[in-house]
């Protein structure tokens, strides 16, 4: 048996069927993530999970106890949340020790448990401000802190990096990331955003309208499109239907709806490209916008656009208005 | 520009302030003037003052209306926390019933509210027909409608669910949560709008005087009394309630501020 157990979770909000039936099951120690657009259904298993939903049908499991009924306060699970959630009136040290005052812990043990805390969330010497004079980073720090500090069986973390600033997100996704393993951490991450999910996860769950839509380890996942809405949302393919993949390619592709692309795959040169396996053509470069380290170019291939990334070694390769020879390999060219 | 704007707010506030002190300053001569000539007095004297402190009915009296005062508001206020808590926690959808209910004594306030609850409750049974709970009852509804928009206010700018919820995933109950969370950071509101209340009981004659009368001589009783005999004593006493109803909201106040301060600088 699975470490957590979801067995046909129903939910319903009011006439709207947010969650259909989820089945997913977790091992202890991973880091999964649920993934998807807002109003997907992700966060709101991850309360049910929490206990801060209820679950109109089937059954949660953790570590072999059913949980579906229990109090949110019995579960010993930990929560990070969007937006902290930290006590306004109580102190970082204050925060932390909240939970385990209440579970009556011994005072020697309250301060070295809490200690342990802040020196693993690197928030030495910060334990007697209050929640209103950290920035947002520091106090999804304490948030972190206050949560781990209980020991609990699972740590869930709704979005919670979703409101801190692009820079800071890396190092705390990092941290997190060493924390959970460092502790042996079972962790359920939602997010939003594929970039954090892909460097953050032993496995992604996409969800899509309630329901899983693709379930696997990174890789895999961003490789391997299931449907055109894994294609679409994970690796910001190249969707063609039928026809446009025929005057793309000037080739007939009989089975599947569409086929997936990955902007990545495509190679693209001033010069004619001929190898063999791949698919070759010309096209128009429309425009390009520098995205990181990489040059993304819309190129109009016989009135399809599609969108090429290629390094960014110098500002501009192919000018907009140039004709360019594009060239794909016929294995990346994922039918759906 | 900025500078002749700055100008022109700060006479507004002088023609303001003096507006209002006008009624105060001359009370205050007034209580001060020995016997009433043409347009000024003979002379001046202190000696209203010193009948005024000297009387123990009148401290009774300040008593009587610090305790008629404070009760009410905490009963009401204890109320209004406990009814919060259910409708934040257990039932949001009633928030606009609550609403609805706290805000309806702002229509029935003045004499309507006394006749209508000596009418009702006149010839109750104890404990209802005895008139100290009769008026601590009425005044809980008198000041409703302020307790409630000033906890409210405080609430809504609170991210509350998320709180609880925290609390909730550490291990703490919903109602121990909502106390020991919630409560403290709505202080403020809670004082100003407790000291808001105050100055409407406070001020009140209207519902003393139709409920209590002699059963509970209150400061406005009082007051009402010695309009009768002196007019210099009845201005003495006015400005010593003025003083007493200044200084205690003036130290409540500077304690809320105080405490403001202190977390900020924390």
């Amino acid at each position: 048996m699975a470490y957590i157990e979801f067995k046909n979770i129903d939910k319903f909000f009011g006439r709207n069927h947010v969650l259909r039936g989820i089945n997913m099951e977790i091992e202890k120690g991973q880091f999964v993530t649920l993934l998807g657009p807002s109003g997907c259904g992700k966060s709101t298993l991850l309360r049910c999970l929490a206990g801060l939903e209820t679950i109109d049908g089937g059954a949660i499991f953790l570590d072999g106890e059913d949980i579906t009924r229990k109090d949110p306060k019995d579960r010993n699970i930990g929560m990070v949340f969007q937006h902290y959630s930290l006590f306004p009136n109580m102190t970082v040290a204050e925060n932390i020790a909240f939970g385990l005052k209440l579970k009556k812990t011994d005072r020697a043990v309250i301060e070295k448990k809490v200690a342990d805390a802040i020196r693993m969330v690197e928030l030495e010497g910060k334990e007697d401000q209050y929640p209103s004079n950290l920035s947002g980073g520091q106090q999804q720090r304490v948030a972190l802190a206050r949560s781990i500090v209980m020991e609990p069986k699972v740590l869930l973390l709704d979005e919670p990096l979703s409101a801190i600033d692009a820079k800071l997100r890396k190092s705390l996704q990092a941290s997190i990331k060493q924390i959970t393993k460092e502790l042996g951490l079972t962790a359920v991450f939602v997010t939003h955003d594929q970039d954090e999910a892909m460097v953050m996860s032993d496995v992604i769950n996409l969800f899509h309208d309630g329901k899983i839509e693709q379930s696997g380890d990174p890789v895999s996942v961003y490789t391997r499109p299931v449907s055109s809405f894994a294609a679409g949302f994970i690796g910001n393919y190249n969707l063609l239907s039928v026809k446009d993949f025929t005057l793309v390619t000037g080739k007939v592709r009989q089975s599947g709806k569409e086929t997936a692309i990955r902007p990545e795959t495509f190679t693209i040169s001033h010069q004619p490209i001929k190898n063999d396996d791949e698919y070759h053509f010309e096209g128009i470069v429309e425009s390009n916008s520098p995205r990181g380290n990489v040059l993304r170019y819309t190129v109009n291939v016989n009135g399809v656009r599609i969108h090429i990334d290629a390094l960014f070694r110098s500002r501009v390769l192919f000018e907009d208005g140039s004709r360019v020879y594009v060239s794909v390999a016929e294995k990346n060219c994922i039918v759906l | 520009m900025k500078t002749k704007k700055k100008h022109g707010t700060g006479l507004l506030l002088v023609v303001v302030a003096v507006y209002l002190l006008i009624p105060l300053v001359f009370t205050f001569l007034y209580s001060l003037f020995r016997e009433w000539m043409d347009i000024l007095p003979s002379s001046f004297t202190l000696n209203a003052y010193g009948e005024i402190l000297g009387d123990s009915v009148f401290w009774l009296s300040v008593g009587r209306t610090l305790i008629i005062s404070i009760i009410p508001i905490f009963i009401c206020m204890v109320i209004v926390l406990l009814a919060m808590y259910v409708v934040v926690v257990y039932h949001p959808e009633w928030d606009k019933y609550m609403k609805l209910l706290c805000t309806m004594p702002y229509a029935i306030q003045g004499v309507i509210l006394p006749i209508c609850v000596l009418a009702l409750y006149a010839d109750a049974p104890e404990p209802f027909s005895n008139r100290i709970f009769m008026l601590t009852s009425t005044y809980c509804i008198v000041v409703l409608p302020y307790i409630y928009q000033g906890v409210r206010n405080n609430l809504n700018g609170m991210n509350v669910k998320g709180l609880l919820e925290a609390a909730q995933m550490l291990g703490a109950g919903q109602f121990y949560s909502f106390f020991r969370i919630i409560v403290p950071n709505i202080t403020n509101g809670i004082i100003i709008s407790s000291m808001l209340a105050m100055a409407i009981v406070f001020g009140d004659f209207v519902v003393i005087n139709m409920l209590a009368g002699n059963y509970f001589p209150t400061a406005q009783m009082y007051v009402y009394e010695i309009m009768k005999k002196s007019s210099q004593k009845t201005c003495a006493a006015i400005m010593i309630l003025f003083t007493v109803t200044l200084l205690i909201s003036m130290f409540v106040f500077l304690r809320g501020a105080d405490s403001q301060k202190q977390d900020e600088e924390n």
